[in-house]
């Protein structure tokens, strides 16, 4: 931020000065100051983060100048210093937009003081709050959803359609596929919604006795530790949208209270009697098949239902074709900006490597693979030797996506028994069942080494 | 009226320090506040209690400042009584106060 820009306007000279100096002694200040109205109006231009007007001006009164400054700077907080200890001036003053009112006693330099501190706390945390949310804006832009492929198109659509309207969406896809990021991007796109909050509950992640409270709220006393009034989720999200990630995970006696909130858009919080009414927006995802679960009898079908809305599925990476290495460049980009490591470039041998691979971890594992590798590989160049892949299913889909000839397969697995086994070729041969000789005649070849 | 009639610890607290900046303030308060005086006296004869009002509300801030407190519920009373238009036996005592006070204050301080 650059200074802080405050306009004095006081045809008092003396006083002037002494505010001027007092002001002034916090660097971040910059404070001018003005003898008359008129002086002060002409030079609104340069914009002004505050200003400290006196009442009595020589040529026009403070409640003309007040008004003017609101006139073309409603946002200016204008707080006004004087002499006159009226009341009722004051109050005129306050209803006409004034910031606050400060008379001229022995206190007066200490209130400015403060009153400065807190227009400019102020005048930063609005500064940030708009910073921030041009940030999150841009960030959950549909633009950030990456890909080109048809299993992804059919996505963007829903994602569009969903936005547009309050309808309930229920977003199912395996894990890693991204559904918490389709649940932001149709809250922020969402034109009524996207000034009000998203709050988030991961239902697997809070604890079952917890989590009715959690979503409810609830009042001081109303259990054993509950020594204060709590707001629920739910109420948190008033007028805006409620993201129920992992609802599968919900257990039945919850699933019909839960039932009931969304029937009824009242809570009622744990311990009350008074319910309160919420209109937010409901946004659910599992990883789980829900109609499955429907039939095991884990899911009550009327909640089924009522949460089903516009279901969107979201194709595992595997099945995306060419966005995994539209994804890894961009994960890669995206990395390489944010470490400041100049651009990364991804060889096609990795490339092959990344598409025959099956992502058990979808996108969130392409990401961290990628990642790995971006510190891995030497020379601005990722190759296939820097893409490790660390699934916790087996080693073999890694192996089998390397797609080497039979030849190449025995290779690798000979030098890996002879890594092992400290290059004991006896060994080797008996463990494998193969002849000593085959194993020489590999190395003479240069295909192996001991 | 014995001893120093002002006290400039108000308006050290706000200069923070800095001696120069006191120096500069006495300067102009003493380059303007002369004048300021001349003029309540001068309407205070003519009878223009409006302008003796209006420059007393003027002035009322920087008697504080320089904190000369004996005189610190006369310039109310100046103040007050002049823009009501109220001439009594009260106004003009305040008013010859005033101006001995501040008189002497210009004195006090230019020998500081």
């Amino acid at each position: 931020m650059n200074g802080f820009k405050i306009f004095i306007v006081d045809d008092n000279e003396l006083y002037a000065k002494a505010s001027q100096h007092h002001l002034s002694l916090n660097p971040d200040n910059e404070v001018e100051s003005f003898s008359t109205g008129k002086d002060c109006i002409n030079n609104l231009y340069t914009k002004p983060n505050m200003i400290f007007l006196d009442y009595s001006l020589p040529d026009m009164s403070g409640i003309e100048v007040l008004r003017k400054i609101k006139q073309s700077y409603s946002e200016t907080p204008v707080v006004i210093v004087s002499g006159q200890e009226d009341v009722s001036t004051a109050v005129e003053l306050l209803k006409e937009g004034a910031y606050d009112y400060i008379v001229k006693d022995e206190n007066a330099h200490e209130r400015m003081w403060k009153s400065t501190n807190n227009i400019r706390e102020n005048f930063m945390l609005r500064d940030e709050i708009d910073k921030l949310r041009e940030e999150v804006d841009h960030k959950y832009d549909f633009s950030n959803i990456k890909g080109n492929s048809l299993a992804l198109k059919k996505v963007y659509k829903l994602i569009e359609k969903a936005s547009q309207t309050n309808i309930t969406v229920s977003i199912t896809g395996e894990t890693g596929t991204g559904k918490e990021l389709v649940a932001k991007a149709i809250h922020y796109n969402n034109k009524n919604k996207q000034k009000r909050p998203l709050v988030a509950v991961n239902i697997a992640a809070i604890p079952r006795d917890l989590l009715e409270s959690e979503l409810f709220g609830h009042e001081k006393g109303a259990f054993t530790g509950a020594s204060n009034r709590r707001i629920g989720k739910f109420e948190e999200a008033i007028g805006g949208t409620i993201f129920l990630d992992e609802i599968g995970e919900m257990d039945l006696n919850l699933q019909a209270k839960l039932l009931r909130v969304l029937q009824e858009k009242e809570v009622t919080r744990i311990g009350s009697n008074t319910p309160i009414k919420v209109n937010a927006r409901v946004l659910v995802a599992t990883h789980k098949t829900l109609a499955e679960e429907v039939k095991a009898g884990r899911f009550r079908e009327d909640l089924y239902y009522r949460l089903l809305g516009l279901p969107i599925e979201l194709p595992p990476l595997r099945d995306r074709g060419n966005d995994i290495v539209v994804l890894a460049k961009h994960f890669v980009d995206e990395f390489a900006s944010e470490n400041a490591m100049g651009k990364l470039h991804i060889t096609a041998e990795a490339q092959k490597k990344l598409l025959n691979y099956d992502w058990p971890g979808n996108v969130r594992e392409l990401k961290a693979v990628v990642e790995l590798a971006s510190v891995l590989c030497d020379d601005g160049k990722i190759t296939d030797m820097d893409i490790n892949f660390n699934s916790t299913n087996n080693g073999l889909s890694e192996l089998m996506s390397t797609e080497l000839t039979l030849k190449g397969y025995n290779i690798k697995i000979i030098q890996h028994f002879l890594d092992k086994y400290d290059r004991n070729v006896v060994d080797v041969a008996k463990k494998l069942d193969i002849g000593k000789s085959t194993i020489y005649r590999m190395v003479k070849n240069n295909e192996l080494e001991i | 009226m014995v001893g120093q009639i002002y006290n400039l610890s108000q308006l050290e607290e706000l200069a923070g320090g800095n001696t120069e900046f006191v120096n500069s303030m006495v300067e102009t308060f003493l380059e303007h506040t002369p004048g300021q005086l001349e003029e309540i006296l001068q309407a205070y004869e003519s009878l223009d209690l409006a302008t003796v009002g209006a420059v007393a509300h003027k002035i009322k801030p920087n008697i504080e400042l320089f904190g000369i407190n004996a005189i610190k519920q006369d310039i109310r009373v100046v103040e007050e009584k002049g823009k009501q238009g109220l001439k009594d036996k009260d106004l003009e005592e305040s008013i010859k106060r005033v101006e001995l006070h501040l008189k002497e204050a210009f004195n006090q301080l230019l020998q500081r």
